[in-house]
């Protein structure tokens, strides 16, 4: 195996209207170890999943991964390279006309010519790596948030990709499953050699599976590491954040006028 | 200008390929899902139009004595305007908003990101298949329309108000030519088929991926859908029987 990063993030800027999301984030993603980007919330995290996936189009800036320009590949090659990605949606994404087994087995059934007896096993194996072996029949409208996003997260293996991307994989699991998932991924991580990306805000998790953090704030990477070095961060804004301190230089507030002002102003409401 | 320019990239997207075997089966499940099931609506609403323009036929040619030309009346208005014309507003109305809302809500809970992240294509999955049976399915319903109509003609003319058996048919036969009016019917039928299953899909698939956007999305499927039938109906007609 190549000692080459997995992906490359180089001067990445893109915005949404006049709000800039991203201005010229570097990163490099090691191969085989388990990156995580963490950032308080509106920082645009799952906004770079998706421009890794080549679902968004950076305005300058390229993306590299395994040394092709994703934005520069043709509609065919970027699916050819998706085969080789899963990606964990925040919401699950799981199809609604589809059961649970069905989900699972849906890249088996439209990437490969395996007989349904193989495809069976396979997604037996998935599920019951989840958890979830016995919800095979169940839709996924029978099925609560966290349950959605464990099948979600045995589609995404369902390949053995060589990457994969969680976006905040840790919301809305009870602490049992919580665990479990943590170990899962840390597990599947290190048992197939797989690159993955995790994008979370649960920092306890986080530091416990990763095995190298970028932190990103006001659209750029303003710290990164293995998560020791994070830890002892003299930085106010990465240590307010590992630290979870409601005050420091990262406002709890979306900006505002003055809140006396707004209250006793009498400022139009809008 | 610039949705028209969208529109049309994803039309060619959608349709350019060679289907699988997999797409013959999703295609197979739409036929059902957009033609099988709005078969009912469109047979009832083509046997009750058939049996008005007989009665209604009827009354006008009494007066000149020539209520035996009903047949041929009855036959000419359905197959060249009103089967492909009303099927096809049916059509938008039950199918077309059906594909929008379903296309709309996959966007909207990222069926469609997750489809494009497993590295499979939405646009040959998803639309291709029902924009196939929806182009192929509404020729035969308007058949079914004509068909029925004619039928519910002859219940009104014949065994209601009296018109002679024979007349109704035979004049009928004489006077409907195969390619000026059942080909032209179907021709119409084909061009709506394409311009309604195209907005359909298209609104759902380039829809804001909110409930709002999805009820906008919908509304505007069948609005643009209905406008467009009538609107082409008219260049058609004046094309094919208005000597231009």
């Amino acid at each position: 195996m190549t000692d080459a990063p997995f992906i490359e993030i180089e001067e990445l800027y893109f915005s949404r209207g006049d709000h800039e999301i991203f201005r010229g984030v570097n990163m490099t993603i090691p191969r085989g170890k388990v990156t995580a980007i963490m950032g308080p919330s509106g920082t645009g995290k799952t906004t770079l999943l998706k421009l890794i996936g080549g679902q968004l189009t950076p305005e300058s800036g390229r993306i590299l991964i395994d040394g092709q320009d994703v934005h520069k590949l043709s509609r065919k090659a970027l699916f050819t390279l998706r085969k080789r990605m899963g990606m964990l949606f925040q919401s699950g994404a799981l199809f609604s006309d589809l059961d649970v087994f069905e989900n699972v087995a849906f890249p088996l059934r439209v990437h490969t010519d395996l007989p349904d007896t193989m495809v069976r096993d396979l997604v037996l194996l998935k599920l019951q790596a989840v958890g979830l072996r016995g919800a095979r029949h169940l839709t996924p409208a029978e099925l609560s948030g966290g349950m959605a996003r464990r099948v979600a997260l045995a589609r995404a293996v369902a390949l053995d990709p060589e990457l994969i991307l969680y976006d905040e994989p840790f919301v809305g699991q009870d602490p049992i499953s919580m665990g479990v998932l943590v170990q899962l991924i840390k597990r599947l991580n290190q048992a197939l050699q797989l690159t993955s990306v995790v994008v979370s805000h649960d920092i306890k998790e986080t530091l416990s599976i990763a095995d190298y953090l970028y932190l990103i704030a006001d659209g750029q990477v303003v710290a990164h590491g293995t998560p020791q070095t994070l830890d002892t961060n003299q930085d106010p804004r990465v240590s307010q954040f590992i630290h979870g301190e409601p005050d420091g230089p990262v406002p709890f507030h979306y900006p505002a006028e003055a809140f006396y002002r707004d209250i006793l102003g009498g400022a139009p409401v809008k | 200008m610039e949705a028209l320019g969208r529109a049309g990239v994803f039309l060619f997207q959608s349709v350019v390929g060679v289907p699988s075997r997999e797409g013959w089966r999703l295609w197979l499940h739409q036929m059902h899902f957009v033609g099988v099931l709005s078969l009912a609506i469109v047979l009832v609403s083509g046997l009750f139009i058939g049996m008005v323009l007989a009665l209604q036929g009827y009354t006008i040619l009494v007066d000149f004595g020539a209520e035996q030309a009903l047949g041929q009346m009855v036959a000419l208005s359905l197959l060249r305007e009103l089967a492909p014309v009303v099927a096809a507003l049916l059509f938008a109305g039950r199918a077309g908003s059906a594909l929008t809302a379903e296309i709309g809500l996959m966007k909207a809970t990222e069926q469609l990101t997750s489809m494009e992240m497993i590295g499979v294509d939405p646009l040959r999955r998803v639309v291709a298949p029902r924009l196939w049976a929806g182009f192929v399915s509404l020729p035969i319903l308007t058949v079914g329309f004509s068909v029925v109509g004619i039928w519910g003609g002859y219940l009104v003319g014949v065994e209601w108000l009296g018109v002679f058996e024979g007349s109704y048919w035979s004049n009928m036969q004489a006077n409907v030519a195969f390619i000026s009016d059942i080909g032209n019917g179907m021709i119409k039928s084909a061009v709506f088929a394409l311009v309604v299953t195209w907005i359909a899909v298209f609104q759902g698939y380039d829809l804001v991926p909110t409930s709002e956007g999805i009820s906008r999305a919908t509304t505007r499927t069948v609005v643009y859908s209905s406008l467009a039938v009538l609107g082409l109906d008219f260049v058609l007609t004046a094309i094919m029987f208005g000597g231009l």
